[in-house]
């Protein structure tokens, strides 16, 4: 049962992180509800790795273990997770450096190449 | 735009719940003991991460030292900004620097080093001594740590040793090696990258705040 919770709070993770980066026009908010979504994400692959009643999956330790393939695919996905986001913060300094906001509207109104109008 | 945005985030979710309790009962797992015993490690994550999965492991490293690059080159660009006021600085934090900054290497560095015979490996071991510097710097402030702690030397120390993983990484699964000294080797290297890596990008951040 703890499996089921723990999914369902990282499913509800992903879908709060999405809708922060959906509504926020905050290019922070934005990367701070990626992250939110992105922390879902990887208690989601724990999660699923949880058996019932299980130990770490190490060699002797008794009873059943847990899956160690999710485990290890999270380990380099919150590296890559810290990276990414560290690269994602330099580029909004960036933009709110040269364009002195953040706000995503203010950026589209203002961009010297607009997209074209659909 | 926002009605249709909700919609699909919740039609996301209620598909996510369907797929994922559909997998329940989750299913037995298959004999992992000996797969994991042959690549000379008593963890099945670290068997997995520095064995069965090297390549895998390899293009993470590529990958994570491209973005630690990319942060640097994008504040290199950015230039400095006027020096804005530092942290406060408290003898609580000096005091805590001094009495956990050896512990936490130590730590570090065991978690590294153990990490195929029990939980651990390369890469909690890098962010655990990342996270040490990180306390070091909200310590004594980078300017206290300049140039002696804070110079370029560090991103090429953290290029150097991303192509040392590389290198035996790609000479590991070329020849083949198993073992131990190869696990070993492999996630202190990685502790030393991932480790660098937090620290280069903490310098550029401090440096893009004007503190150095």
């Amino acid at each position: 049962m703890e499996a089921q919770g723990a999914l369902a709070l990282a499913i509800g993770l992903v879908g709060l992180g999405l809708w922060t980066v959906l509504v926020r026009r905050n290019l922070v908010w934005k990367l701070l509800g990626l992250n939110v979504a992105g922390g879902g994400a990887i208690l989601f692959l724990v999660a699923l790795a949880h058996r019932e009643k299980a130990g770490p999956a190490l060699e002797g330790v008794p009873g059943p273990h847990v899956d160690p393939l999710p485990q290890a695919l999270v380990l380099t996905a919150i590296v890559i997770h810290f990276a990414v986001l560290a690269l994602a913060l330099v580029y909004v300094i960036f933009l709110s450096e040269r364009r002195h906001t953040q706000d995503v509207r203010k950026l589209e109104e203002t961009c010297p190449t607009r997209w074209p109008e659909s | 735009m926002k009605v249709l945005g909700g919609l699909g985030i919740v039609g996301l979710v209620v598909l996510l719940v369907w797929l994922t309790w559909s997998c329940f009962p989750l299913g037995e797992l298959p004999p992992w003991e000996e797969a994991t015993a042959a690549w000379g490690s008593k963890n099945a994550v670290a068997a997995i991460v520095l064995g069965a999965r090297l390549w895998d492991t390899l293009f993470e490293v590529l990958v994570y030292a491209l973005a630690i690059a990319g942060v640097a080159l994008a504040a290199g660009s950015l230039g400095t900004k006027a020096v804005l006021p530092p942290l406060p600085e408290t003898p609580l934090l000096h005091l805590a620097v001094a009495l956990l900054l050896g512990p936490i290497g130590v730590f570090g560095l065991y978690v590294a080093v153990s990490g195929h015979l029990g939980p651990g490996g390369g890469f909690p071991a890098g962010a655990l001594v990342g996270s040490g510097l990180l306390l070091l710097a909200l310590a004594r402030g980078t300017r206290g740590l300049t140039p002696g702690w804070a110079g370029g030397a560090w991103e090429t120390g953290k290029f150097a040793v991303t192509g040392a993983i590389l290198l035996l990484g790609l000479g590991v699964l070329v020849l083949g090696a198993r073992g131990e000294p190869v696990l070993v080797g492999l996630n202190v290297l990685i502790a030393l990258e991932v480790a660098l890596g937090a620290w280069v990008v903490l310098r550029e951040f401090a440096h893009v705040r004007g503190e150095m």
